[in-house]
């Protein structure tokens, strides 16, 4: 699990305000659709995966969010109805109109 | 497949031109296909303005109508998969309107469109010893891919879409459950990729965090 206390040990809090090479966990998970899309620059990209790296709790995050990708993909509503009898009526008086 | 042929449920071989002179010429075969491929998806994309299955069912009928009455007058301005997906939900505002009238006042959620991903107090705050970085971390689902696909969580999945902004809405079904491109959503709903991808984003992450709420609700 994900522990500052020893994972990120050596860096006073104050860093990860100033340091730019570094996204936060609160920075990350804004990140997380264009990381699935394919649209971070390659500086950004780098900085998710190598957070990626160090944090588990992110790494929940992603997975879930790909849990929510996938059952929402699931719901797809493959049944089909008839079309109503008046707007079959409607289509054969237009073919009669043509005729 | 471009998005016009996506919404109109058309063949990759049949092209507009196709489409509209069948329809005007009243020809039930084609009509039919149609019909049944774009089923699934108008009566998806209607199902996120008004409550019941029923009512979806009636806004993909009435769109129909419209498209099969109006076929005349469309003059080819704008791809034949945009106009009738504008009928769509041009016929499922005015339906949703209609219902909302008589829904109580509570029954409708504000549009949160500029809401973080994640409830900001779950970050420590900036006095706190890692600012930014989780104070109340996600918990992994357990078997997520079975457990999402109970009856319930279907149910709560449904709900998490119904509470959606429009926009965040017609995006994630467009894109997540219908499965089109981003570029054909791009194309449907005239906007950019960027637009596109943080509308995309707050929704997915609001459905996100109310399954949290679901599953860890369960376990607790």
């Amino acid at each position: 699990m994900h522990n500052p206390g020893s994972r990120h040990d050596g860096h006073p809090a104050s860093d990860f305000s100033v340091a730019a090479d570094e996204v936060t966990c609160q920075q990350f998970v804004e990140l997380v659709t264009d990381y699935f899309e394919d649209a971070l620059p390659p500086r950004a990209l780098s900085h998710v995966e190598e957070h990626l790296v160090m944090c588990d709790w992110c790494l929940t995050y992603v997975e879930q969010m790909q849990a929510t990708v996938d059952s929402l993909r699931k719901l797809k509503d493959r049944s089909s109805r008839e079309p109503s009898d008046s707007l079959l009526a409607t289509l054969r008086a237009k073919k009669a109109a043509g005729e | 497949m471009p998005a016009d042929q996506a919404i109109a449920g058309a063949p990759a071989a049949m092209s507009d031109e196709h489409i509209v002179a069948a329809l005007r010429a009243g020809d039930e075969r084609t009509f039919r296909e149609l019909f049944e491929r774009s089923y699934p998806m108008m009566k998806r994309v209607a199902r996120g303005y008004v409550a019941s299955d029923a009512v979806a069912e009636e806004i993909v009928q009435d769109t129909w109508m419209a498209i099969v009455t109006g076929i005349e007058r469309f003059e080819g301005r704008s791809a034949l998969g945009t106009w009738m997906f504008s009928i769509l939900t041009n016929q499922a505002k005015t339906h949703g309107a209609r219902e909302r009238r008589a829904l109580p006042f509570s029954s409708i959620t504000p549009a949160d469109v500029e809401a973080p991903a994640v409830d900001p107090d779950r970050f420590q705050r900036d006095d706190q010893a890692w600012p930014g970085h989780w104070a109340t971390p996600p918990r992994p689902w357990q078997k997520p891919e079975r457990r999402l696909l109970s009856l319930e969580a279907r149910e709560q999945l449904k709900e998490a879409l119904a509470q959606l902004p429009e926009r965040q809405r017609l995006i994630v079904v467009l894109r997540d459950i219908e499965g089109l491109s981003a570029e054909e959503v791009c194309d449907l709903l005239r906007l950019s990729q960027e637009n596109q991808r943080v509308l995309l984003h707050r929704g997915r992450s609001r459905v996100r965090a109310l399954l949290e709420e679901y599953l860890d609700g369960a376990d607790a």
